[in-house]
Order: structure tokens, then sequence, then C-alpha cells
């Protein structure tokens, strides 16, 4: 007995403190190699140590999963990336060979994602009800995430992503690109005298008056979201409604419009916020400093979230960032993380937002 | 003379009402008898038009009373149901006011006029001093005289009562018919009854019709058409007609 | 309660939504001193009057909480006076003003309209068109019954479930950010409030809610039994017709600009009743009174209550309810 502890003793001890060093993970003893987590809906979830079906309800993370080059291991694709996302298309057009794992609004068929025989399931976090039914129901981990408009986030799913799906070599390279993009991008902007930082109003959700509550791309790129100490309206959600009067109590600097819709499908545009008469007085509107952005698209995609921080950039310090051009680093930033050409570009066409995205 | 029925016939499911000729004369008070089921009461609807016919019309001075318009029907004969309920709780003048529509168009107010009717109809059922109770504060036979000034303010020269007097102790039964009877001879009105008391039919009654299966077995002036003949045609029973201080009376 | 004659107390429910409505003014995010604000309100008379921070709260003003408090006044008004007269008309105290299917077509409409017109067709007018596409269906299902109570009111609920059930079909396969306006719009607010909103929907609802009060002791006579009314000399078929597509055309203009505002036509006239009786001379009017200043009342606490907006809904049932179940302790009816 004694021998046998002796040779297995420093084993346990080595993965004991290897697995320690991250933070939210804790390792289960002797038993087969598994991982705790908690998710964005507060549940602890137990889940395989490696997975090799991944059914992902979640864009954000297939896109990940497409990132990391784990796409192999995809045994589905949600109803959004597969009717609803341009973008997806241009990264991985092989999309339209996955079978098609959930409906609109989430809403999923048991029997189908039986069929599909994932080890794991990543889900939403906006249904807390669907989730555990899931589990419940097919017997298979599923866990919630979303970035909700956090880099840590973000940055926390490309790990668990790594880990589990034996990619752990591409996933610490992007997070490393992802930091270190981030990183130059924020130092540019607020190098030298900090100057007042552009205080932001974000019209999403097709409405004047839904906005975000958490959305780095602004505070990296310099800028100040008014709507950041709000509440979201529930847990798992980063939105919340305000009136117009706090707009103009607020008396944003610049206003940004949830761009990436084609002009077709705009509900508010710059154009009619220039126009409404009761933002007369605001200095967003008067200084005509209205502008499109890219936005949510069912959470976030790695690259497009990038480029959306360096157009932030440029649009609040112009003069700090005037020799980048826009298309041409979204090409670079796409191209490095997914190892498609051209996909910024070929977006912008798509979405018919050439005026403002390009330059 | 005043309503002329000719040909009369209305079905409804298994049951055929058919009358071929009756008369009701002005300014007299006739009361309708049967047995349940004789089709008193679908009689009375298809009079004032709450049925329609099937064939067959009923005139009033020459006018045929299911042509004409609901106002100016209204204007003519009034009706007080037997059964009544209402939703709300209005108070005894309001009550009594909305006999006043068929003179008001649609979107006019009642008028201090139109009030004072509805508060001289009230006094003519002595309730004048109950216009600001609630309705349903009174007893079944105070809303029976409150549904009869009501039929009163309509102001119409026929008035027309579905057993006025069920679930009535003596003493309101008497008070209804008086009030009937006065409404024949003080204000000239043509009072149709339908009634089950056959005694306070023979008493108060200026002319009766008798009716069994949907048709009109006998009409006449009580005197003229009493027999106990008829009585067990219609009735199915034996009875006997006594004779007591000049009047007649009906016994089982 | 209703032995007690309380002459004055008309006269208050009538200046209640003035009153309400300039104390209202006052209430918004950005404040406003008081001298500041009677110069900005008067500063179309007087143009001098626009300088510097007046013309911002100006703007504040006519701009923002004017038009809200016009919207919040006309739609309290309008589901109000509609409930009390499909009260009268169903003879029934507990029908509520979205009975006869409005609610479902007008939420269908805008579905349709968000998904297949896009921005560039508003959704109020295709929410218009259904909910009063829902009444008619209602009314022609139910038109051959004579004795139609009873028939239309399962009618109503019937057409209902069908309209909600085709919303659920157009939710199901639409993307989920065209519909971002319309499940906001389905909670129902009046922050979305425009005078563009206000031209069109203001003068129907106002025309709609002059006929019902015209029409105010008929609907005492109206409230009888179907055979009742007739004797009486009402023209039914007509005169309830008239009455139901009145409180259709002002229910689904107050519903396609503001959404679904639950609890106010089935609450004022009820409330009314209990305090002036139930003589729909008063009822029918002084709802409109009564309905404009609550719903005024309840959008003064969702501008308030914190820096989010709240669905005014919410604050309907909050007041209403408990308000209703005191007034109900204190009448002496032992019914409801």
């Amino acid at each position: 007995m004694h021998a046998l502890l002796r040779k297995i003793g420093p084993f346990l001890a080595f993965s004991l403190v290897a697995t320690s060093l991250s933070p939210s993970f804790v390792p289960w003893l002797g038993a087969q190699d598994r991982l705790v987590v908690t998710d964005r809906l507060s549940r602890t979830v137990t889940i395989p140590g490696r997975v090799e079906r991944v059914l992902s309800l979640q864009s954000e993370i297939t896109r990940l999963i497409v990132a990391l080059g784990a796409s192999d291991k995809l045994v589905g694709i949600d109803y959004f990336l597969r009717t609803n996302d341009r973008l997806f298309r241009i990264i991985y057009p092989e999309q339209a060979r996955l079978p098609l794992a959930s409906m609109a609004d989430y809403n999923v068929n048991i029997e189908t994602l039986t069929r599909l025989n994932p080890d794991i399931i990543f889900g939403a976090p906006e249904d807390r009800k669907v989730c555990e039914s899931l589990q419940e129901k097919i017997r298979v981990p599923v866990v919630a995430l979303a970035s909700t408009g956090r880099f840590d986030w973000l940055l926390e799913e490309i790990k668990l992503l790594g880990d589990v799906l034996d990619r752990k070599e591409k996933a610490a390279e992007l997070m490393v690109y992802f930091k270190q993009t981030i990183g130059w991008i924020q130092s540019a902007a607020l190098d030298e005298s900090p100057g007042k930082k552009p205080r932001v109003y974000l019209a999403f959700y097709g409405a004047l008056n839904r906005t975000v509550v958490n959305y780095e791309p602004v505070n990296a790129a310099g800028g100040i979201n008014l709507a950041k100490d709000l509440l979201p309206a529930s847990l798992g959600v980063d939105k919340t409604v305000v009136d117009v009067e706090q707009i103009i109590k607020w008396n944003p600097d610049i206003i940004l419009i949830h761009g990436n819709y084609p002009p077709r499908e705009r509900i508010v545009t710059v154009e009619n916020v220039l126009r409404d008469p009761r933002l007369a007085s605001v200095a967003a509107v008067k200084n005509k400093k209205v502008h499109y952005t890219f936005g949510f698209w069912n959470w976030w995609d790695a690259g497009q979230v990038l480029v959306e921080t360096l157009y932030l950039a440029k649009l609040f310090y112009p003069e700090k960032f005037a020799a980048i051009k826009i298309a041409r680093e979204g090409n670079k930033i796409f191209k490095k993380i997914y190892g498609v050409d051209s996909v910024y570009s070929s977006l912008c066409d798509l979405l018919k937002c050439g005026d403002w995205a390009h330059d | 003379m005043s309503i002329r029925i000719e040909n009369l016939t209305y079905r409804y499911k298994n049951f055929t009402l058919h009358i071929d000729h009756l008369q009701f004369e002005g300014a007299k008070m006739t009361s309708i008898v049967g047995p349940n089921g004789a089709g008193k009461t679908t009689f009375l609807k298809c009079l004032c038009a709450v049925l329609p016919v099937t064939k067959g019309s009923l005139f009033f001075r020459g006018r045929d009373i299911a042509a004409m318009h609901a106002d100016e029907r209204a204007r003519l004969l009034a009706f007080v149901p037997q059964e009544h309920s209402s939703a709300f709780n209005y108070t005894v003048l309001d009550f009594v006011l909305m006999g006043r529509a068929a003179y008001l168009p649609i979107f006019s107010m009642p008028s201090a006029n139109d009030v004072a009717m509805a508060r001289e109809a009230l006094d003519f059922v002595a309730l004048g001093h109950y216009a600001d109770r609630s309705y349903f504060q009174l007893s079944s036979g105070e809303r029976r005289l409150v549904l009869i000034a009501r039929a009163l303010a309509q102001k119409s020269e026929i008035l027309i009562l579905d057993e006025p007097t069920s679930f009535l102790d003596p003493k309101h039964e008497t008070e209804i018919l008086e009030l009937a009877k006065k409404l024949a001879g003080e204000k000239q009105k043509t009072v149709l009854v339908t009634l089950h008391n056959l005694d306070m039919a023979v008493k108060y009654s200026d002319a009766m019709v008798f009716m069994k299966k949907g048709e009109v077995i006998a009409s006449g002036k009580p005197d003229d058409i009493l027999s106990e003949a008829l009585l067990e045609t219609i009735y199915e029973i034996k009875m006997s007609i006594l004779r007591h201080d000049g009047r007649k009376f009906i016994v089982k | 309660m209703t032995e007690h004659r309380r002459p004055k107390l008309g006269f208050l429910i009538y200046l209640l939504p003035l009153v309400v409505f300039l104390v209202s003014l006052h209430f918004g995010r950005v404040h406003i001193p008081f001298v500041d604000s009677l110069k900005a309100l008067f500063s179309p008379l007087f143009p001098s009057l626009t300088q510097g921070p007046i013309a911002d709260f100006k703007i504040i003003l006519y701009g923002v909480r004017i038009p809200r408090l016009l919207l919040g006044l006309a739609v309290g008004a309008s589901l109000s006076v509609s409930g009390a007269s499909l009260q009268a008309l169903f003879k029934n105290p507990l029908v509520n003003e979205y009975i006869l299917g409005i609610s479902s077509g007008a939420a269908f409409g805008a579905s349709m309209s968000l998904v297949f017109l896009g921005k560039n067709f508003p959704p109020q007018v295709s929410a218009f068109i259904f909910a009063i596409a829902a009444m008619l269906i209602v009314l022609f299902i139910a038109r051959k019954s004579d004795s139609p109570i009873i028939a239309l009111l399962l009618t109503g609920v019937i057409v209902s479930a069908f309209f909600s059930a085709l919303l659920s079909l157009v939710e199901f396969f639409a993307s989920p950010y065209a519909l971002q306006a319309l499940f906001y719009w389905l909670m129902g607010n009046l922050s979305t409030a425009g005078w563009k909103d206000l031209a069109i929907s203001l003068p129907l609802i106002a025309a709609g809610i002059l006929v019902l009060i015209l029409m105010r002791w008929r609907m005492n006579v109206l409230s009888m039994s179907d055979e009742e009314a007739r004797s009486l000399g009402v023209n039914i078929r007509k005169e309830k017709r008239l009455v139901i597509l009145v409180t259709a055309v002002i229910t689904a203009s107050a519903t396609a600009v503001a959404g679904i505002i639950g609890w106010v036509g089935l609450v004022i006239p009820h409330l009314v009743r209990m305090m002036v009786g139930v003589d729909n001379r008063k009822v029918i009017p002084m709802s409109a009174a009564l309905g404009a200043a609550f719903l005024m009342l309840a959008d003064d606490m969702t501008r308030s209550f914190a820096s989010f907006e709240v669905p005014v809904g919410i604050f309907t049932s909050l007041i209403g309810i408990p308000f209703f179940i005191v007034l109900l302790k204190r009448s002496t009816k032992a019914w409801l």
C-alpha cells in the first residue's frame, strides 16, 4: 500500500498543482479526466476532459471552435448561424453540410439532438429552463456561455474550448493574439495625455432607446459607455431600455447605432437620429457624430470584435489612427484567426456597409 | 278593434302557435289564460315582434306591427316581462327613465321633461318615494311595479304584461291587477295580461282568451264564455264554478 | 356606497387628468427648475424666452414629455371608455376592452409588418388593420346568433387564440433581430411616442370617445337584455354594432401605438362605478377622465422608478389591483 502511494503520490501532487493553476477549474481525483465549470447562468456543470462530438447551439462558441481548427468535431449547427449570419458563411462555407440542430429562438427537437449524439452541448444563457431540461433529457452536459460584452469571458471560452477540444496550442496562440491586439489599440488610443474620453451612447437592438450595458470594445477603444452603470434587464443578457430623456441628460459625444444590418433592414438609421427633433440639443447630433458600428450579431465573432475595436478607436481618435486602414487591417485580422482571405471586404460587400465600415 | 291578428303562425321545434283570427278591444283589459305550454308567452312575444312570426300579421289600427321600426313600435306597445334581471344596480328612477328610450334619438340625453314623466310613472305605481333606491334592494313585488312604471313611461297605448302576478303574495297580486285595471279604465290603455289565477282573471278582465296547445279555444267576455265544460277541455281536470257575493269562483 | 350622493366627486374626477398632466410635466430624468419650465412651456408664444438652456428645456417638454403625456391621456381614456362600454353591452362587469380579439390581432399585425415590410412601414398601421380585422371576424362569425352575447364572447376568445397562434408562427420563423422591436412593443409602453404617432391616433381616439360619450345614456338601455332593449324601442343590431365598432377603433388605435397595456379597461370602470354608481351617463365620461389620469400617473412611475424603463403595464397592475381590492372591501356589494 505504501509503495503504491509512493508511486502515485508525486503524480497526484503534480496534477493537483498543475490543474489548480487555472482558477475556474477544480480537478476530480482518481476519476476519469473531468472538469467542473461554472457557466454564465451560475450553474455548475461537470464536463468530460476531452470531447469529440460537440453540439454548439451558441453561435459565438461555434465560431471559436472553427477558429481553433476543431470544426471537424461539430455535429450540428444552430439556426441563427445557418440562416442569419453572413460572416460565418464566408469563414466556414462547409457549414452548409452540417445538420441543423435548432429552430428559431433556440427551439430544439430532443430526438434530433439525441441522434446527433454529442458529448457536450453549448447553450445560450438566455433561457435557463431550456438548458436544464436539455441536460436532463439528453443526459449530456449543457454549458451556457456567452461573452456578454466582456473580453475576459470571451478569452475564458477560448481557453476552455482549447482544453476540451485538444487545441491547447491554438487556443493559447489565439488568446495571446487577441490580448496583444486589444493591448496595442488601447495604448495607442490612450497614450500621451489622456485628454477627454468620448462619452458614447450605444443604440442597439433596433430601437433608439435600447442599449447595452457591457460593451468592452468601447472601453478598449478609449471611450466611455454611458450605460455602463445600469443594471441589465435580466441575468445572462446585457441589454436594457432607457427613455429618451435619459439620453438627452447624458448628452453623449458620440452615438453608435447597431449597424450589422444591410440598409434595407435598418430600423434606426444615422439619418433619422440626426433628424430626430428630440435629440437636437445632444452634442453627438449637433456635431454630426452619429455612426454605425457592427455590434453583436448573436454574441461575438472574435475577429469581428477586434476589427470593431480598431474601428471605434479610429472613430474616437482619428488623428492617432490616421495611418490605419480599417479594411486592410480587418482582412489581416480575419486571416490570422481563421486563415481565410479577404473576409472583412467580403462581409462589407454583403452587408453593403462599405460606406461606413471601410475608409 | 285595437289589435287584430290574422292567420298568425309561429313554429319552434315541435311547437306550433296558430291563431286564425283574434281581436283585442281598446281601453279594455284582456287576460290570456291556459295551461303551461299553451303558448301564452310565445303569443305575447310574437305580438311584440320579439319573436319573428312564420306567417301571418298583427295589425294595430290597420298597421302591421312587425313591420314597424323598433322605436315606433315601442311608442305603441310596452312589454313587461315575467323574468327580469339586471347586471347593474341602477337606481329605480334611472331604471324607469329607460322607458323613454323610444322617444330619444341615439345620441340624446333625457330631458327634464323625460325625468318628470319617469317620476310620474313611478308615482302612479305608488313608488315615488323609492326613486333614489337601488334596484337590487327591492323585493320582487316592488321590482314588478318598477317594471310596470318603466312600461308606463313609454306612454304607449298598449300595455302587455306577462304573468305579472307570479310568485307574488295575495296583497301584491291584488295591487298589480288593480293597477292594470286602472290603466285600462283611467288611462284608456289596451292591457293584455297572462295569468294563471283564474279567479283573478275572471274578477278583473273585461275579456278573456283561453289558449291550449298553441291555439285559441275561446275568447270573449268572462260571463259569456266561462263554463265548466270549457274549463275541463282546457285544463283536463274537473272544475266547478261557484257563485259567491256576486262573483264567480273556480274550484278544482 | 350607492346611497351617498357625492356631486363634488364628479367634478374632482373631471379635473384630475388636467392636474395630473400639469404635475407630470415636471417628472423626468432631466431636472428642470419650476420657473424655467414655465418659461419653456410658454416659449412658443413668447419666442424671446427661448434662450440658452430654456431652448433645451423646450425640446424636452415639447419633444419628449408632452407627446408622451398626451399619449398616456389618450390611451388611458380610450381603454377605460372601451372597457366601460363593452361591460355595459355585454352586461358583464368582468369584460375588458380586448375581448373581441383586438390585442391578438394587433400583435400579429405588428409582427407581420416588422418581418415582411421592414423598417419602411410603420408597424402601427398593420397593427391597427389586423386589430379591426379580428373584430370584424368575430362579428361575422357571431352574426347569426340572435342572442349573441355568449356567442360574441366565445368567438372573441377563439379569434384571439387564433391570432396568437399565428403570431407564434411568425415569431418562430423570423430572425430574432427583426422581432426585437416587436417584443418591446408587446409589453406596452409609452416611450416611443412621437408627434407623428399622435397625429393619427389622437384624432381617431378623440372622435371615438366623443361618440361613446354621446351614447352614454343609451348604454343604460343597452345593458338590459336584448329582448327588453328591443321592446324599449332600441334597434339593437345597429346600435350594438356601432358601439363595438367604435370601441374597436379606439382600442386598436391605442394598442397600435402603445402596445398591450392591461388592467386599465377592467379596473377603471369598476372604480368609477364604486364611487358614483352605475349610471353610464356618469360612468362613461368619468372612466375616460380617470383612465387618462391613471395611465399618466403609471407612466410617471415608469419614468421615475429607475434609470431603465419598466413596461408601464407593470405599474398599471401594481397600482390598479390593490386600489381595487381596498375599494371592494369598502363597498356594500356582496358579489365579486
